[in-house]
C-alpha cells in the first residue's frame, strides 16, 4: 500500500523528517517506531536467532490484542510512525496475526511484518495487504539455497523465502530482503549476489549487522570492523536500495548516519520488557507496568541511549559489548536490569533526559 | 529564477535527475526514487524554494507533476 493512502503516518512521517533536518541529520530524542515480539515461536531453527527461539525459549506467551490496542494508542501519542510485529514465526499463527493487526489500527502506522516467508502464499499476502500492511521483510542468507537451508535449519527455506518476496510484491507490499552482515561475510561474493538480485527485483535491501546476543551471545568476533562497515557505505552509494536503521534515509548522497536508534525505536518482548532496541538485552521498562511516555523519558536518561552515537551499540561497538552485554545467561527473556548495570554518571534519573535541541512545530 | 524553473528544481533536486525534462512526467512510484522517503525530500525542497509549509491533506494528494501545479495555486503559486 502506498503511504500516502495513510494520512496520519504522512504527519507524523513529515514530523520525524522535520526533526532530523533541523538535527544536523541525527536522529537525537525523537521517537521513531516500535518493534514487537508477539510471540517467539518458530518454524525455523536459525544459527544467529536473537531470540533463542530455536531453543524453545518463552515460545508461549503473547501479547493479547487489548494490551496491543493500549500500546498502539501511547505509541501513535508519541509520534511513533513505525511498528514492526516480529517473532518467532507470526505466519504460523494467522488468525492471531490478523486479530493483532486489527488492535493497532494499522491507519495510523507504516506497517510491517517481519517473516521467514515460509507459510507465505498469494492469498495471506493479499490479505496482508488489504489488513494495512505496507511491508513485508524477509531475511535470506546467501544466492546458495543449501547454504541459506542449513543456516536456517530446514531444507526448503530458501526456496520459500525467496518466492515470499515475490508473493508481497504482487500483492502491492513494499518486498525488503533483509541481510545479515558481520565480519564473517561483509566482504564475501555472495552478499554482493544478494544485493544485486535485490536490486534486479526492485525490492529495497535491509543491512542488519550481526549482533553477539541469543544464539550468537558471547560471539563478539562475529561483529563488523571499520573495513567493513565502510564498505557497506560503499555499497549503499553503488546500489541506492539498501537500508540500515542507523543511516539517514533522507541523505541523498547516501552518506548519513541518523545516528543509533537505542529507545528511538523500542523492543517488547512476548512478556511486555520493553529493551532499547532488539539486540540491546537490557531492560527498561514493562508495557504492564509504565507507560510507554515513561519508558522512553527513563531510557533516554541513559547517557549511551541519549547520546548520538555513529555506531550501532550492539553490533559495532565492542567497548559497549564488553561492558554491558557479555554477561552469561542474558537474552530478550533474562535481560540486564538498567537500573543494576549503569552508575550515577551513565543514569542520571533527576535529569530531564531529552535532548532540548528541536522545536518542531 | 522563474516559478516554473524552480518548481521543476525542486524534482531535479529532490530525485537527483539527468533531464529536467523528465519531470514533467512523473508521478508518485513512477521512478525508483519517488517512494514515500523521496516524497518528504521533494515536499521538503518545495516548501524551501517557496517559503511555505503544505497542509498534510496537500501532501498527501501531491501524486504528480502536473497535480502539483495545481496545489501550488492554493498557496498563490502560479507554475
Amino acid at each position: 500500500m502506498p503511504l500516502l493512502k495513510k494520512p496520519i503516518v504522512v504527519k507524523k512521517f513529515r514530523d520525524f523528517h522535520k526533526y532530523v533536518k533541523k538535527n544536523n541529520g541525527q536522529i537525537g530524542t525523537k521517537q521513531r517506531g516500535i518493534d514487537v515480539n508477539l510471540n517467539n515461536a518458530c518454524n525455523l531453527r536459525c544459527e544467529h536467532c536473537f531470540t533463542n527461539s530455536p531453543k524453545g525459549d518463552h515460545v508461549k506467551p503473547v501479547i493479547p490484542a487489548d494490551k496491543i490496542a493500549e500500546i498502539a494508542d501511547q505509541a501513535h501519542e508519541l509520534g511513533i510512525f513505525e511498528w514492526d510485529l516480529q517473532g518467532g514465526e507470526l505466519l504460523m499463527r494467522p488468525e492471531l496475526l490478523f486479530e493483532t493487526l486489527e488492535a493497532i489500527k494499522t491507519e495510523r502506522f507504516y506497517m510491517y511484518l517481519t517473516t521467514n516467508g515460509w507459510h507465505m502464499t498469494p492469498q495471506i499476502a493479499k490479505r496482508l495487504a488489504d489488513a494495512g500492511v505496507d511491508r513485508v521483510s524477509v531475511s535470506i542468507d546467501s544466492m546458495d539455497p543449501e547454504v541459506h537451508d542449513q543456516f536456517r535449519g530446514k531444507k526448503g527455506s530458501w526456496e520459500r523465502a525467496i518466492k515470499a518476496l515475490e508473493y508481497v510484491q504482487e500483492a502491492g507490499i513494499s518486498p525488503y530482503l533483509n541481510i545479515t552482515v558481520g565480519h564473517y561475510n561483509a566482504f564475501s561474493e555472495d552478499i554482493q549476489m544478494l544485493m544485486q538480485y535485490s536490486k534486479d527485483k526492485r525490492y529495497t535491501t535491509l543491512l542488519n549487522v550481526a549482533t553477539p546476543g541469543g544464539m550468537w551471545s558471547q560471539m563478539s568476533d562475529i561483529m563488523v570492523d571499520e573495513a567493513d562497515k565502510a564498505h557497506l557505505i560503499e555499497m549503499r552509494k553503488k546500489h541506492k536500495n539498501i537500508l540500515r536503521n542507523l543511516w539517514d534515509p533522507f541523505d541523498k548522497k547516501n552518506e548519513g548516519v541518523l545516528g543509533c536508534n537505542t529507545i528511538n525505536r523500542l523492543y517488547i518482548t512476548p512478556l511486555g520488557d520493553v529493551l532499547p532496541c532488539p539486540y540491546v538485552h537490557i531492560k527498561v521498562g514493562n508495557i504492564y507496568e509504565q507507560t510507554l511516555q515513561e519508558i522512553s523519558d527513563f531510557g533516554f536518561k541513559i547517557k549511551y541511549f541519549r547520546e548520538y552515537s555513529a555506531s550501532c551499540l550492539a553490533g559495532e561497538d565492542k567497548n559497549f559489548v564488553k561492558k554491558f552485554m557479555s554477561k552469561e545467561g542474558t537474552s530478550i527473556f533474562k535481560p540486564a536490569d538498567a537500573r543494576e548495570i549503569f552508575n550515577h554518571e551513565e543514569l542520571d534519573e533527576e535529569s530531564e533526559g531529552l535532548i532540548p535541541l528541536v522545536n518542531v512545530s | 529564477m522563474s516559478t516554473s524553473d524552480k518548481y521543476i528544481d525542486a524534482f531535479v533536486e529532490a530525485f537527483e535527475l539527468e533531464d529536467r525534462k523528465e519531470a514533467e512526467v512523473l508521478e508518485y512510484q513512477s521512478i525508483e526514487n519517488w517512494d514515500s522517503v523521496g516524497h518528504m525530500t521533494l515536499i521538503s525542497e518545495l516548501e524551501d524554494a517557496f517559503d511555505i509549509s503544505m497542509e498534510t491533506d496537500d501532501i498527501v494528494e501531491f501524486s504528480s507533476f502536473l497535480v502539483g501545479k495545481e496545489i501550488l495555486k492554493k498557496y498563490d503559486i502560479a507554475v
